[in-house]
């Protein structure tokens, strides 16, 4: 089996003296779409806001690419390779949907491939190049996260991570949305590493899955081996 | 006649407001700072600009840029080693981190160049337009007024750094993720603070006296400015000054120049009540 693109070993995390993520060890294949299904609380989201830098990693080693970036700050992860979607969208009110965009390639000097990137984006997105003018935060919900998931891809990421893919999202969207990023997978190769509550939706995008449980990883698989386990039916897909 | 002249009047001095205002508007805006240091920071540009006239002959418009730089580089040092160690406490911490600031500025000021008002006397004599007199080195700082505040207003819409002020002001962790360096983005936000009130003290040399004395006086126009136009944004800054001016030019008229600044603090106030976002209502940026 190839070297995994990102590899988490033992990793213990949280705020203060609460601690939420209890040694967690676990490896993304590059190329691949993984997911990371759990209940609320579990602690999905700050295990990604542990990677990106935004809340300090108490002990373990995050590797990626080769390097341990456990405890560096957000804009050197980045520079590495690792783009974080946050949960929210939380796209720059008063900002326009280019101007948010163009935020994500804030660090790439490559002016040029900037531009091929955002004609990308506007590609797999034709409603933002629509509304490229318009505040970014007045676009609808779907169209927001298309704007963040675009933000995203024009930082030049390895490994995409997203943070609640379908939150108040209406399935059709949700559909849409997933077929975006099995096209982003196909056509450019990044990694995707999505973070869901909506365990059917994450495990129709996602080949492998990881089930986080109060802070620990509990199961690990492809994601058909475990719409098969049967205790996993009954826990999250309610059948 | 008389009106209309008063009307000019108060449209000079709202533009000197708006610069005034505008750089102690964007610190208070991105940083959540309440800036006590700009008034003083106001009076130093002043000083040096008079120094640099008096005693080596440079001209103000000369003098200005070196200032606004100077200014600059203070203004970033001491947010970088100072005012980000507390950037995440309450307002209060870093109101009290800034006053501290101010006390010794203010206070070297006086020790150093005592309080006696100076002035830039550039003897430029008065336009006449129509029969309304304006006097020329006034007409002379609003439009550099003008011109700085606009240039501000083009960096922070069109420049990549103006791009990162915005986003580190409506969220500075997303703005994190996108690999803007927040604790810089500050460092640079109050240093461009400085550096229009550097500018400003170069501009209010020409025109007023300069003086420690003034320093608490501009502090608290820049306040009202902030509340009237509405905070943050360059065009508040432009519309509470413009605003202020006229007001304060015709409350001279009427009830006398001492009452001038009554009258503006009693507008902030009615503002406050009526409309908290101020005049141009925008919770945004700029």
């Amino acid at each position: 089996m190839a070297e995994p693109l990102l590899s988490i070993e033992n990793l213990s995390a949280g705020y203060g003296d609460i601690r939420v993520l209890w040694d967690i060890s676990l490896a993304v294949q590059a190329g691949e779409i993984t997911c990371i299904v759990g209940s609320n609380g579990a602690g999905k989201s700050t295990l990604l806001r542990t990677i990106s830098g935004l809340v300090p990693a108490n002990s373990g080693r995050i590797m990626f690419d080769g390097a341990n970036i456990a405890n560096m700050p957000p804009d050197r992860i980045l520079a590495t390779g690792i783009v974080h979607v946050p949960e929210g969208r939380r796209l720059f009110r008063g900002l326009s949907v280019r101007d948010n965009l163009l935020l994500g390639a804030y660090l790439r000097k490559d002016d040029t491939a900037v531009k091929r990137d955002l004609d990308y984006v506007f590609t797999l997105f034709p409603i933002l190049q629509e509304r490229w003018k318009q505040d970014a935060t007045t676009l609808s919900g779907g169209e927001q996260q298309m704007c963040a998931i675009g933000r995203g891809i024009m930082s030049k990421p390895k490994l995409l991570m997203i943070d609640e893919l379908s939150l108040g999202l209406a399935p059709r969207l949700v559909e849409r949305l997933g077929e975006a990023l099995l096209e982003i997978n196909r056509t450019t190769g990044i990694t995707i590493l999505l973070v869901e509550q909506d365990v059917i939706t994450a495990f129709e995008i996602a080949r492998h899955g990881l089930i986080i449980e109060t802070g620990r990883v509990s199961k690990t698989g492809t994601t058909e081996a475990l719409s098969g386990d049967p205790a996993i039916r009954q826990a999250y897909l309610g059948v | 006649m008389v009106y209309v002249q008063t009307l000019v009047n108060g449209i000079v001095l709202g533009a000197l407001y708006a610069c005034l205002a505008v750089g102690f508007s964007l610190v208070w805006g991105v940083l959540n700072v309440i800036n006590m240091l700009h008034g003083s920071v106001i009076i130093f540009g002043g000083y040096l600009t008079f120094f640099a006239w008096h005693s080596y002959g440079i001209h103000p418009l000369f003098a200005l840029p070196v200032v606004a730089a100077f200014m600059f580089l203070i203004g970033y040092v001491t947010q970088l080693l100072m005012i980000n160690r507390v950037i995440d406490q309450p307002v209060l911490t870093t109101l009290t981190l800034t006053f501290g600031l101010d006390l010794i500025l203010y206070n070297f000021m006086t020790v150093y160049y005592t309080a006696t008002p100076r002035r830039v006397t550039l003897d430029l004599g008065a336009l006449d337009l129509f029969g309304i007199a304006v006097p020329v080195d006034r007409v002379f700082g609003m439009v550099l007024a003008l011109a700085l505040t606009g240039l501000l207003y083009l960096v922070l819409r069109r420049s990549r750094i103006g791009r990162a002020i915005v986003a580190v002001r409506m969220d500075s962790a997303a703005a994190a993720l996108m690999g803007i360096k927040v604790d810089r983005i500050y460092a640079i936000t109050f240093g461009i603070g400085a550096l229009m009130a550097g500018a400003t003290g170069a501009i209010f040399a020409m025109v007023y006296p300069v003086t420690t004395n003034l320093s608490g006086t501009y502090l608290g126009k820049a306040f009202v400015v902030c509340v009237i136009g509405g905070l943050g944004s360059v065009p508040g800054a432009l519309a509470g000054g413009i605003v202020l001016g006229i007001v304060e030019s015709f409350a001279g008229q009427f009830f006398g120049p001492q009452h001038a600044l009554t009258v503006g603090f009693l507008l902030m106030l009615i503002l406050l009540v009526v409309k908290p976002t101020g005049l141009t209502g925008i919770k945004g940026y700029e």
